[in-house]
């Protein structure tokens, strides 16, 4: 995967690039906002990582000027301001996702995957198919090997995002934030009991399961 | 060189613009005076010397110069105040009341001229008096000059010429000191204000203007100074115990923080443990200070912005459903039963992502503290005073009166919770909300003791009613 950082922190895109690259993605990078839309002119790019604030031109601006311009490369914004007000901002300004700083490496990460797959898979599906795993999304049913598995509206949810996303990693907050739309830690890892719930119903009694809780990052659907 | 104050004062610089332009008219108005007196009476006796001459002049015309000559004699003896002089044509004296004419030049055509007389004054002294007259050629070649005495005239202008200057003088005075007064009273007005606005900017944020009630605009200036003022205090106020708190909060994790690492590195160079997991502990570690950040941050801009932002009217009832939809599984994990009463057809006006996270910390709370067996309440209902109430009761071991205040602080958790995971920022967090929307938080005590259990805490976040 092709990745662009603008991020005028050199530090934090210097860590970025590093993660990023050991992930096997190749990452070029622009310190500024004018340098960063040049670079997303060339194109090429699965993903741009912007961030915010920037000298000569701000991560909205730049993302603005790119979608005025009728580039659809996914963005994930970068900020350290994470009000709901500078999410809705970002996100009418043509983000994709809002990432805000401080951020966990493994979030960022999984958050940039999520964001390339979804382009891969922009159709319109109305089955969903991860292994022995198929999802009837006009139905609303979910069977494994054959078998219907009873899922309560959450869950199908939370399946639905998981199968959408199998084989990578997704962490508890993006669950919290595309499953039930809250933008905020609880104290408590509640994600984690509906995720068991869930492990309950599709793994139990099969011979192989299928949800995989990652260590520091969160959890991952295998086929 | 500076001017005193009171000159640099705008009051007193409008005083003197004011003052200018009605010096201008009255000097217009006294010069009009002027003309219409002194100008008239020095015309006046022009036309009476005029007239004589003429009269004289028929004089000679009808009967020659013998009878001019009787007619100056006759004149002369008379009372009239007019001066004669009778020429030859080569300018030699014939007869007339003065010694020599005042007018040289003989040739030419007929020559107004102001001079003056000299008179035996009393007790022998000699006056010079101003006086005026006409010198004219007759048919005959010989020479008359006709002249009047204008002494009296003369002492008429100067007396109006003097009450003018006195009337300028007085204009200017009375305008000067009405200036002065008034931009006295204009700057000790502005004293006030001006004092506060130095005050503030020295640092002094607690100066209030004096209201004096006389209900002007330098009242209304003042009440709006001090009403900004109060503002901007509350504001600083505000910031600075946000920062104050944001020291305070991250201090003590941080601290515990390093003090970890410290020993992690002691440990991993004596080779007594796996470097790895030391980092993948502090890693842990730093999650915990950035969860305080954000905690302390989004108490802190509450706090700070006075309001919440993005309000919106919303159905509480709906709102309440979807926390408890997270946090259901969580109690029936720990063997806690959790049953919700939601009224329908509430409306409340807020931020529904504030209060949905205080809605979870509350939630948060009574899962963490209440024991397997135990039971939590989750209820929304409009109050008999029409504000919409958020309630949570559980059966844990509730908090004692006298802490109740305490634990909504920031930072505080009870004694015998000290080894519940959590950074105790829970509930400062529900209190800042309910306070962004003019709300409060309430704590109570559950449903009272009953066996192991209790005697439980009731939460509740109530909000105003809905305009």
């Amino acid at each position: 995967m092709r990745i662009l950082i603008v991020e005028d922190d050199l530090e934090a895109a210097d860590a970025m690039e590093r993660g990023l690259s050991e992930g096997g993605h190749a990452c070029q990078r622009a310190a500024d906002g004018e340098a960063g839309l040049a670079a997303a002119r060339d194109g090429g790019f699965d993903v741009l990582i912007v961030d915010r604030m920037m000298p000569r031109m701000d991560g909205v601006t730049l993302v603005e000027t790119l979608r005025r311009e009728g580039d659809q490369t996914p963005v994930l914004f970068l900020s350290a301001l994470g009000e709901v007000n500078d999410r809705v901002t970002g996100l009418k300004a043509g983000g994709d996702d809002y990432l805000v700083k401080p951020y966990a490496f493994s979030e960022l990460i999984a958050r940039v995957e999520a964001l390339a797959r979804r382009r891969e898979t922009g159709s319109v599906q109305t089955l969903l198919r991860v292994g022995d795993l198929e999802m009837d999304l006009i139905g609303r049913t979910v069977h494994r090997q054959g078998k219907e598995i009873d899922l309560q509206p959450r869950e199908f949810q939370l399946l639905e995002f998981m199968m959408r996303h199998a084989g990578q990693s997704v962490t508890r907050t993006m669950l919290l934030e595309k499953v039930w739309e809250y933008h905020f830690d609880p104290q408590t890892n509640v994600i984690d009991v509906h995720i068991s719930r869930l492990r309950a119903k599709i793994d139990k009694g099969f011979d192989r399961p299928m949800l995989q809780t990652v260590r520091g990052a969160g959890y991952r659907l295998d086929a | 060189m500076r001017l005193p104050r009171i000159f640099r004062t705008t009051p007193f610089r409008l005083t003197l613009l004011f003052l200018a332009l009605f010096a201008a008219a009255a000097f217009a108005f006294l010069a009009y005076i002027y003309v219409a007196t002194a100008g008239e009476a020095t015309r006046r006796t022009d036309q009476e010397i005029t007239r004589e001459m003429r009269s004289l002049a028929a004089a000679y015309d009808r009967a020659g110069l013998d009878a001019l000559n009787q007619s100056l004699i006759e004149r002369a003896a008379s009372e009239r105040p007019f001066l004669y002089l009778l020429m030859t044509p080569s300018g030699a004296r014939i007869s007339g009341s003065i010694a020599a004419s005042p007018v040289e030049d003989f040739t030419g055509p007929p020559a107004w001229t102001s001079f003056s007389v000299t008179e035996a004054g009393a007790q022998g002294r000699s006056v010079k008096r101003p006086a005026r007259g006409l010198q004219e050629r007759m048919r005959g070649g010989e020479i008359l000059f006709v002249g009047a005495d204008v002494g009296e005239d003369e002492a008429y202008v100067l007396k109006v010429v003097r009450a003018l200057w006195g009337a300028g003088a007085l204009v200017v005075v009375l305008g000067l000191s009405g200036g002065v007064l008034v931009s006295r009273n204009v700057s000790r007005s502005m004293a006030g204000l001006v004092a506060v606005v130095e005050a503030v900017r020295n640092g002094d944020l607690g100066a209030r203007a004096r209201v004096r009630g006389a209900r002007d605009e330098f009242d209304e200036l003042a009440a709006g100074l001090n009403e900004m003022l109060d503002r901007l205090e509350r504001s600083m106020a505000g910031h600075r115990h946000a920062g104050d708190a944001i020291a305070h909060d991250l201090r003590s994790p941080l601290t515990r923080l390093r003090a970890r690492l410290e020993a992690a590195l002691l440990d991993v160079e004596a080779g007594k443990s796996d470097p790895t997991e030391a980092l993948a502990q502090a890693v842990n570690d730093t999650d915990g200070v950035l969860k305080t950040f954000g905690a302390v941050l989004a108490i802190a801009r509450l706090q700070a912005a006075g309001a919440a932002p993005s309000q919106a009217p919303f159905d509480p009832a709906g709102l309440a459903r979807d926390i408890a939809e997270l946090y259901e599984p969580l109690c029936e994990d720990k063997g806690v039963e959790f049953r919700a009463e939601l009224s329908p057809d509430l409306t409340v006006r807020g931020n529904r992502e504030f209060l949905a996270q205080a809605l979870a910390n509350i939630l948060d709370n009574a899962v963490k503290y209440t024991p397997a067996g135990g039971a939590i309440m989750l209820r929304v209902r409009r109050r008999s005073s029409g504000e919409v109430e958020f309630s949570v009761t559980d059966t844990g071991p509730g908090v004692p009166q006298a802490d109740r205040a305490r634990v909504v602080e920031r930072f505080v958790r009870l004694e015998n919770s000290r080894n519940e995971p959590g950074a105790g920022l829970g509930l400062s967090l529900v209190a800042a909300v309910a306070e962004a929307h003019d709300g409060r938080l309430d704590l109570d005590e559950g449903p009272g003791k009953v066996g192991e259990m209790g005697p439980g805490l009731r939460v509740a976040l109530i909000l105003p009613r809905a305009a």
